[in-house]
C-alpha cells in the first residue's frame, strides 16, 4: 500500500525566514522565493513517512508558501525517484549505494534523524511485559526455515523461564525494495555467517523459501499482516512501534555485538549512534548496524533525504534547502521526533548535514 | 611622378639620387665590390648558421622530447590510471572476500598504490616544467591519501568485527576513487597525450625545415652568382674559398634534410604502427577497468538497479572486440607487428570475460548474491576475476610491445637532428672562413 499525503493549501506570503543556508542568498532572490508558492515532492521510506507527514504539516504552518507532498513508497522507490528527478526529495532508510552515487554524482544523502528497526511478533499466550530475546543467528535461522516453532531450542535457550508455545513461526518480509529490508538483512548478515555468504543484505534479498512465509508492502502492511497472523515475526520500522503495540504485537530485545539484549529506546539508540560520530565521513554514508556500543541497540540507522544538488530552478533549490535545514534543526525537536520514537542527529552529524544541504543549488 | 607614369623609363629604374650616391661610394671599383660582397656573405653565412642550428636543434629537441619525455609520461599517466583503478577493484574484492582476504590481494593493493604514487611523483616533476597538467595531478595527490584513509578505516572496522561499518567505509572509498581520483587521472592521461601529439607534430612538422632549405637555396644561389661574377671580373675560373663555402652549405643542408626526413618517417611510421595501437589499447584498458569496476560496484550496491549493467555494456562495446571498437582498431593498426598476437589474445579473452560478467549480472537480478559474489571475485579459473586478470595481462603485453617498438623505432632520430645542428654550425664557420679567405685573395691582387 502506498501512503500519501499532500499539504495542498498554499497561503499568501508570510514573513518566514528560511534559516541557515538561506542567509547567504541575495535579497532579491530570497524575496522572490518567499513570494512564490512552491510544492516540494517527497517519496520513499515508509519508516520515515510518519515523521515527514508531521514535518510537512508543521513546516507549512510556519512557511505557508511552501507545501511538501509526501508519499510512503519504500526507500528503493524514493532513491529511484530522486535519481530520476521525479521527486525533489527521496526518503531512504539506507544510504545511497556506490552505484547510485557514481551513476549520478549530483546526489547527496543527508541524514535527517536517527531511527531503528524493531522486531515484532504475534506469539499467543505470552505474559504481558515479556520481551522475547532474539539474536541475529536465531532470526537468520527463522528466515531460512531452520527454526520453525516458537518453542524451538535456540529460542528457548535465549529466553529461560518464558513459557513458549509450539506455534509455527510465520516470517514476514517486505515485498518491495526497502530500506527496512536493508537494515534487517544487514543485522542477519552480521549475526550469521551462512546468511552472509548465501543470502547477504540489500534493499531486496532473495528470501529463502520458508513454508508460510509472506511478503507485505510497507511498514503498515507488516504491522497489519503480523496482527492478522498467529505466530508471525516481522521487522518493522520504529516509527510504527506505537501502532504495533496497540495491535497487540510483542517487541523483541535484540542482541548487540557485545552480547547484550536491548530494546529500541531513546537511550539505546543514542548510545549506538554516539559510537560512530567521530568517524563519520563527509558524505555521511555509514552503517551503524551492530556497532561497538555495549549499551546500544543493534539495528540503528540514519534516515536519509536523497536529493540532487542540481534543482530545476533557483526558487525550488532555495525552498528545498530551507526545508531540509529546518528539518535537521527545528524539525529535530522532541515535539516531532518523540511521536515516531526517532532520535535527533548528534551535533557533528548535523554540522555535516548542514554543509551538504549548502551544496543544493 | 615621372617614374610612376612612364613605368619603363631608365630614370625611373635608377635608384634615387641619395641612395645611388651611397652605393657608388661603397662599391666604386671592383675591390670595393669584393669587399662589400665579403661582408655581406660573412653576415649571411652567420645568420644562415644561426637559423639552421636553431631549427635543427628545435626539431631535435622535439624528437628527443617525444621519445624521452612525452611518450614515457603518457605511459606513466596510463599506468597511474590503471594502478588506481586496479587498487580499487582489488581492495573492494578483497573486502568482499571477508575474513579470508587473500594476502596476495592485500599485496596487490599496496603495490598498486605504490605504483600510482611513483607515477604521480614523476608526472608532478614533469608538470613543473610543463608537459603534465598540474591541477588534475594536485587532485590525485590530495585525493589519494583520503582514499587510502577510507580503505584503512574499512579494513580496521572489519578487523574489529564491524563488517557493515567497514563495508560502508569501503563504499565511501570507492566513491572517492570513482568521483575524484579516476576522473582526475583520466584528465591527466588525456592532457599528457595531447602534449605528446603536439610535440610529435612539432618534431615532424615541415614549415621551419622548409624555411631552412629556402635560406640554403637563396644563399647557395648568391654564392654561385658571386663566383660567376668573380670569374668574369678576375679571369680566375675557381675561387676555392667560395667553392668550399658552397660545398659546406650543400652538405649541411642535405644532412638536415636527410635527418629530418628520417625522423619524420620514423615518427610517422612508429605513430601509425606502434603508438596508435598502444593508444587504442590504453583506451581499451581504461574501458575494461571501468567495466570491471561496474561489475564490482554492482556487487556491492545490492540495490537491484540495472544501471551498472548498462554502464558495463557501454564500456564493453567501446573496448571491443567488434566493429569500430578500440581492440579492433588496435588490431588493424598493429597488423604484422609484435603486438598483433597479444591483441588477438585480448580480443578472445575479452569475449570470454564478458560472458562470465553477463552471468554475474543475471545472478544480481535474481538477488543471488552468494553465487554472484563467488563468480565476480572468486579465484577459480572460470571466475570473472581470473578472466579479467588474463585480459589485463594480454592488454599490458600488447601495450608494452607497442611502447618498446615505438621507442626502438624513433630512438635515433633526435641524434641525427642534433648532428645536423652541429653540421649547420660547423658549415657556417667554414663558410665564413671560406668567403673571407676566398675573397681576401682576390682583394690582395688589387693592392
Amino acid at each position: 500500500m502506498v501512503l500519501a499525503s499532500t499539504v495542498t493549501v498554499l497561503g499568501l506570503v508570510a514573513g518566514c525566514a528560511a534559516p541557515g543556508p538561506a542567509t547567504g542568498l541575495r535579497a532579491g532572490r530570497l524575496a522572490a522565493a518567499r513570494q512564490s508558492p512552491v510544492t516540494l515532492t517527497e517519496t520513499g521510506s515508509t519508516l520515515l513517512y510518519p515523521l515527514l507527514k508531521l514535518w510537512a504539516s508543521a513546516y507549512h504552518q510556519q512557511h505557508p508558501q511552501v507545501a511538501v507532498s509526501t508519499a510512503g513508497t519504500g526507500s528503493g522507490a524514493g532513491i529511484a525517484a530522486a535519481s530520476a528527478g521525479q521527486a525533489d526529495l527521496g526518503a531512504s532508510d539506507a544510504y545511497l549505494s556506490s552505484g547510485d552515487l557514481v551513476g549520478n554524482p549530483s546526489l547527496l544523502n543527508i541524514p535527517l534523524a536517527i531511527s531503528a528497526e524493531q522486531v515484532d511478533y504475534n506469539v499467543p499466550g505470552l505474559s504481558a511485559g515479556i520481551h522475547l530475546k532474539l539474536t541475529g543467528t536465531v532470526l537468520a535461522g527463522i528466515y531460512q526455515g531452520t527454526i520453525t516453532t516458537w518453542n524451538a531450542g535456540p529460542i528457548a535457550r535465549l529466553n529461560p523461564g518464558v513459557h513458549l508455545p509450539s506455534t509455527r513461526i510465520v516470517p514476514l518480509h517486505r515485498a518491495e525494495s526497502s530500506g527496512d529490508t536493508f537494515l534487517f538483512s544487514s543485522y542477519l548478515a552480521t549475526g550469521n555467517a551462512a546468511w552472509n555468504t548465501r543470502i547477504g543484505y540489500g534493499t531486496t534479498v532473495n528470501w529463502p523459501a520458508v513454508a508460510g512465509a509472506r511478503a507485505e508492502t510497507g511498514n503498515s502492511g507488516m504491522v497489519s499482516g503480523c496482527r492478522a497472523t498467529r505466530g508471525c515475526v516481522a521487522y518493522i520500522g520504529i516509527s510504527y512501534l506505537s501502532q504495533a503495540l496497540a495491535d497487540g504485537l510483542g517487541e523483541a530485545q535484540l542482541a548487540n555485538a557485545a552480547g547484550h539484549f536491548e530494546l529500541p529506546t531513546a537511550g539505546t539508540l543514542a548510545a549506538a549512534a554516539a559510537s560512530f560520530v567521530s568517524v563519520l565521513p563527509a558524505n555521511e554514508t555509514i552503517s551503524m548496524v551492530n556497532g561497538p556500543a555495549a549499551a546500544g541497540y543493534p539495528i540503528v540507522n540514519y534516515e536519509y533525504a536523497v536529493v540532487s544538488t542540481r534543482q530545476r530552478n533557483a526558487a525550488r533549490g532555495d525552498a528545498l534547502r530551507a526545508f531540509l535545514h529546518w528539518a535537521v534543526t527545528s524539525g529535530n525537536a522532541g515535539q516531532y521526533l518523540n511521536q515516531v520514537r526517532f532520535q535527533p542527529l548528534p551535533g557533528a552529524a548535523r554540522a555535516l548535514a548542514v554543509t551538504q544541504i549548502g551544496k543544493i543549488r | 611622378m615621372t617614374a610612376s607614369t612612364t613605368g619603363a623609363s631608365p630614370v625611373a629604374a635608377s635608384p634615387p639620387p641619395r641612395r645611388r650616391g651611397l652605393v657608388r661610394r661603397l662599391a666604386t671599383g671592383t675591390p670595393r665590390v669584393i669587399g662589400l660582397l665579403m661582408v655581406v656573405l660573412v653576415i649571411a653565412s652567420l645568420a644562415w648558421g644561426v637559423a639552421g642550428v636553431w631549427i635543427a636543434a628545435g626539431h631535435a629537441s622535439a624528437a628527443s622530447g617525444v621519445v624521452g619525455t612525452n611518450a614515457p609520461l603518457s605511459f606513466e599517466a596510463r599506468q597511474m590510471y590503471q594502478s588506481l583503478s586496479d587498487a580499487d577493484v582489488t581492495a573492494t574484492s578483497a573486502f568482499l572476500a571477508g575474513p579470508d582476504e587473500p594476502l596476495a590481494a592485500r599485496t596487490r593493493y599496496q603495490d598498486d598504490i605504490a605504483q600510482a604514487g611513483t607515477d604521480l611523483s614523476d608526472l608532478r616533476a614533469a608538470a613543473s616544467s610543463g608537459p603534465a597538467p598540474g591541477a588534475s595531478l594536485s587532485a590525485v595527490a590530495t585525493g589519494l591519501p583520503v582514499y587510502t584513509g577510507y580503505v584503512a578505516q574499512a579494513q580496521s572496522n572489519d578487523t574489529l568485527g564491524y563488517p557493515l561499518t567497514g563495508g560502508s567505509f569501503m563504499q565511501v572509498a570507492s566513491e572517492q576513487m570513482h568521483l575524484v581520483l579516476l576522473p582526475a587521472a583520466r584528465n591527466v592521461y588525456t592532457q599528457v597525450n595531447r602534449t605528446l601529439a603536439a610535440r610529435s607534430a612539432q618534431a615532424s612538422g615541415l614549415p621551419w625545415i622548409a624555411v631552412a632549405v629556402a635560406c640554403s637555396v637563396v644563399l647557395g644561389i648568391a654564392l654561385l652568382r658571386v663566383q660567376r661574377w668573380l670569374s668574369r671580373r678576375t679571369r680566375r675560373t675557381v675561387n676555392y674559398g667560395l667553392l668550399g663555402a658552397t660545398l659546406a652549405l650543400l652538405v649541411a643542408t642535405v644532412w638536415l634534410l636527410a635527418a629530418f626526413l628520417g625522423v619524420r618517417g620514423d615518427l610517422t611510421r612508429a605513430e601509425a604502427h606502434d603508438l596508435a595501437p598502444a593508444e587504442s589499447l590504453a583506451q581499451a584498458s581504461i574501458a575494461v577497468q571501468q567495466a570491471r569496476s561496474d561489475e564490482v560496484l554492482n556487487l556491492i550496491s545490492r540495490s537491484g538497479a540495472t544501471s551498472f549493467r548498462g554502464d558495463f555494456n557501454v564500456a564493453r562495446k567501446q573496448a571491443g572486440p567488434g566493429a569500430g571498437s578500440l581492440l579492433t582498431s588496435a588490431a588493424d593498426a598493429a597488423r604484422g607487428t609484435g603486438a598483433a598476437t597479444p591483441i588477438a589474445a585480448a580480443g578472445r579473452d575479452a569475449t570470454a570475460w564478458y560472458a562470465v560478467s553477463s552471468r554475474a549480472f543475471s545472478l544480481d537480478l535474481q538477488a543471488s548474491y552468494a553465487a554472484e559474489t563467488k563468480l565476480v571475485i572468486g579465484s577459480g579459473a572460470g571466475s570473472s576475476a581470473a578472466r579479467f586478470d588474463q585480459l589485463e595481462k594480454d592488454l599490458s603485453a600488447a601495450i608494452g610491445s607497442g611502447q618498446a617498438a615505438f621507442t626502438a623505432g624513433t630512438h635515433g632520430g633526435s641524434g641525427a637532428l642534433t648532428g645536423a645542428a652541429v653540421a649547420f654550425g660547423a658549415a657556417a664557420l667554414l663558410m665564413v672562413i671560406g668567403c673571407t679567405w676566398g675573397l681576401s685573395q682576390r682583394l690582395a691582387e688589387y693592392r
